[in-house]
């Protein structure tokens, strides 16, 4: 048989070892898991919350009282919303917590079935089930900030949304932890039993890749939907607008990432700048709706944004990637 | 039985001294790869050992198999300039082909049944109409060329009596480069062709679906699944399988709602077994599996994963992080066959 040119996979052992200098563990200690337990921490407040406003009220509702209570719990999952790899990939269970965009309303269409249909289907078991478009904090967005009054009594369905909320917010915070969790596979990568981290490099390209997406993802959608083109701006497509949490849930995202960064790298100074810049720039935006695309003058500082975001993602990847021993996908960054 | 074995014997002693893919360790897949700067082509063991790899001379993409001989045409990525017949029993190149002038390969190939003729899915340069290059596999030489029926034609399928289905995947690139210039207008479609090369049927997708490109082939049933690339809005889900057999129209499936951002609008390959088709996205980092009827049956998580090929009762992959993976059935985890230095690229093309 030929063999000439023998190839080893133990290259691998040789290659593998990554990066020394990152500290892996300062991420997942200081900013993943401590987000989890917060956003845990929220949406439990929430539940009793509403539970307490329905014992009080004897099953009426007044969604306008659940609104800071609401609002705590969105601030907390934008903390994590751009971690997207482990538990949260699950079963779509990120996207069941926040589904967004939805340009095709697939979520106001499975909420209105809800909302009309079989009382059943609001028992946990049964709602756990239901469509991921119609649950979490989209669906309790437009109960708690109705565009126009609801076909029928909106109570038992907001009561069953926030207890679901709740309850996939603490599946995520124990997918995180303890010995079997998902930090505990991040720490251990490149450990044997480990078959989702082969490598220390793998864990880390795995957390770099979350950051780069969640600068992306705000550049191209949280931004760029509702920029649209230049002379076709597209108001309507800006995220949270019944809340007017637009500009707000970008720039919770935007802080932190940076925390993770700076926990990450802290010697990445010029990326940590980067997303300082756009940081600011966000908290300037007087934009709850980022109605201002329209406006040409608004819209300029809206685009300011932009820009440094997307400057803040190209200065990560020239700056930290060799630093981490990591880059963009061999497949996944070029079409075939 | 003997008849087939006198006939492959023949075949096989037509150039070579008689040798079969046996003779090199009965590969299973070829497979393209980077190793530091280097872009070699691997003849990987069912248990994703490398039997051999061949240097080539800028990344690949896809392969073709000889039916019989050990003879494998390595595909450079589209807009291509190089096809390379490369021996695998000694690593030598047999062959180069370079496409007429104003061709351009665009990824893919593949034999006839008797391993008599090589089939180039390739492009006119200007414009990127699309040609299947046709070559007898004596000498390598350019005896012709069939019209695809569309643009940017990508991965083809020989059905078992011997009809062509072509993947128009649509889209018009710059000659000198991989931009794409026709993203507003492009239309992709699934053409038949006969064995000797006349266009029977095109089929396409409804027209808000123009900007979803048909680009790679599995067989299945009587026609083929597809895997799908979205060149629309991120934010829009579509489909991105779907089957088509020829005289039916294409029928396109849906992800489950909690999975429709799965594969960020990208399937990179696709493969059939048991009842089952995997499509894998190395840009969601996943591979689906549906049923043959287009139920969603499991998502697997791996970075940069793209390469899929049948193995046992499921699937192998490959990623770009160096990893090959069985998937025992739908339900099954990952598991890893062998992790090394080699970036795997899109593909891992079956042998036999």
């Amino acid at each position: 048989m030929s063999r000439f040119r023998p190839f080893g996979f133990a290259l691998a052992l040789i290659c593998g070892t990554g990066p020394a200098m990152a500290d892996l563990k300062q991420a997942v200690d200081a900013v993943m898991l401590p987000g989890f337990a917060t956003f845990a921490k929220a949406t439990a407040a929430l539940e009793t919350q509403t539970e307490s406003h329905f014992t009080e009220t004897g099953g009426q509702c007044d969604p306008t009282t659940l609104r800071p209570a609401f609002n705590k719990a969105f601030d907390a999952w934008m903390a994590l919303s751009w971690l997207h790899f482990g538990p949260s990939e699950e079963g779509g269970t990120a996207l069941a917590i926040r589904f967004w965009p939805d340009p095709k309303g697939l979520g106001a269409k499975a909420q209105r079935g809800l909302l009309l249909g079989d009382p059943a289907s609001l028992e946990p078991e049964l709602f756990a089930k239901q469509s991921v478009a119609a649950r979490g904090l989209t669906g309790l967005e437009r109960l708690l900030y109705p565009g126009e009054p609801p076909g029928a009594d909106p109570c038992p369905l907001l009561r069953a949304t926030v207890k679901d909320l709740a309850r996939l917010a603490s599946v995520l915070d124990a997918g995180w932890t303890g010995d079997q969790g998902f930090a505990q596979l991040l720490l251990s990568a490149g450990s044997d039993g480990n078959t989702r981290f082969l490598t220390r490099t793998e864990a880390m390209q795995a957390v770099f890749t979350q950051l780069m997406g969640g600068l992306e993802f705000i550049a191209d959608q949280r931004l760029g939907r509702p920029l649209g083109e230049e002379d076709k701006p597209r108001p309507e497509r800006a995220e949270a607008r019944a809340s007017g949490r637009a500009t707000r849930n970008f720039l919770l995202e935007l802080q932190a990432i940076r925390r993770l960064t700076a926990a990450l790298e802290p010697d990445a100074a010029g990326t940590i700048a980067a997303m300082d810049r756009a940081i600011v720039a966000a908290g300037k935006l007087d934009e709850p709706q980022l109605a201002g695309v329209s406006d040409p003058e608004r819209r300029e500082k809206i685009l300011e944004v932009q820009r440094l975001v997307r400057s803040a993602r190209t200065i990560a990847l020239s700056e930290m990637a060799p630093v981490l021993g990591v880059g963009l996908g061999f497949n996944s960054q070029d079409g075939d | 039985m003997a008849t087939r074995r006198g006939f492959l014997a023949g075949l096989a002693s037509l150039s070579l001294p008689g040798l079969g893919w046996a003779d090199v360790g009965s590969p299973a897949w070829l497979a393209a790869g980077k190793e530091g700067e280097d872009y070699v082509l691997h003849g990987l063991r069912s248990d994703g050992e490398s039997l051999f790899s061949i240097p080539l001379p800028a990344r690949g993409h896809a392969a073709a198999a000889h039916p019989a001989r050990p003879e494998a045409v390595a595909f450079a990525r589209r807009p291509g300039v190089f096809a390379i017949v490369l021996d695998c029993f000694t690593g030598a190149i047999r062959h180069r082909l370079t496409p007429p002038e104003g061709r351009q390969f665009n990824g893919h190939g593949a034999f006839s049944a008797d391993g008599a003729l090589l089939m180039t899915s390739e492009v006119v340069a200007e414009g990127s109409e699309g040609r299947i290059g046709i070559w007898e596999t004596e000498t390598y030489r350019r005896i012709g060329e069939w019209q695809t029926g569309g643009i940017g034609p990508h991965d083809m399928k020989r059905l078992a009596d011997g009809r062509l289905i072509v993947a128009n995947g649509g889209i018009q690139t710059d000659p000198s480069d991989r931009s794409t210039l026709n993203l507003d207008t492009m239309r992709s479609n699934l053409a038949l062709l006969s064995p000797e090369g006349e266009i029977l049927e095109i089929a396409e997708l409804e027209p808000e679906l123009h900007q979803n490109s048909l680009r790679h082939l599995a067989l299945v049933g009587e026609g083929v699944a597809v895997a799908l690339q979205w060149q629309g809005e991120l934010s829009d889900p579509v489909p991105l399988l779907a089957r088509w057999e020829p005289g039916r129209a294409i029928t396109l499936f849906e992800a489950a709602p909690e999975e429709i951002y799965t594969m960020k609008g990208y399937a990179g390959s696709i493969a059939a077994n048991q009842g089952m088709i995997a499509i894998s996205s190395p840009r969601g980092g996943a591979v689906m599996v549906f049923g043959e009827d287009g139920t969603p049956l499991a998502t697997h998580r791996r970075a940069d994963i793209c390469g899929l090929a049948a193995l046992d009762q499921g699937f192998v992959a490959s990623d770009g992080g160096g990893g090959i993976w069985a998937l025992g059935g739908a339900q099954a985890p990952l598991r890893a066959l062998r992790h090394g230095a080699t970036s795997w690229d899109n593909h891992m093309v079956p042998i036999g």
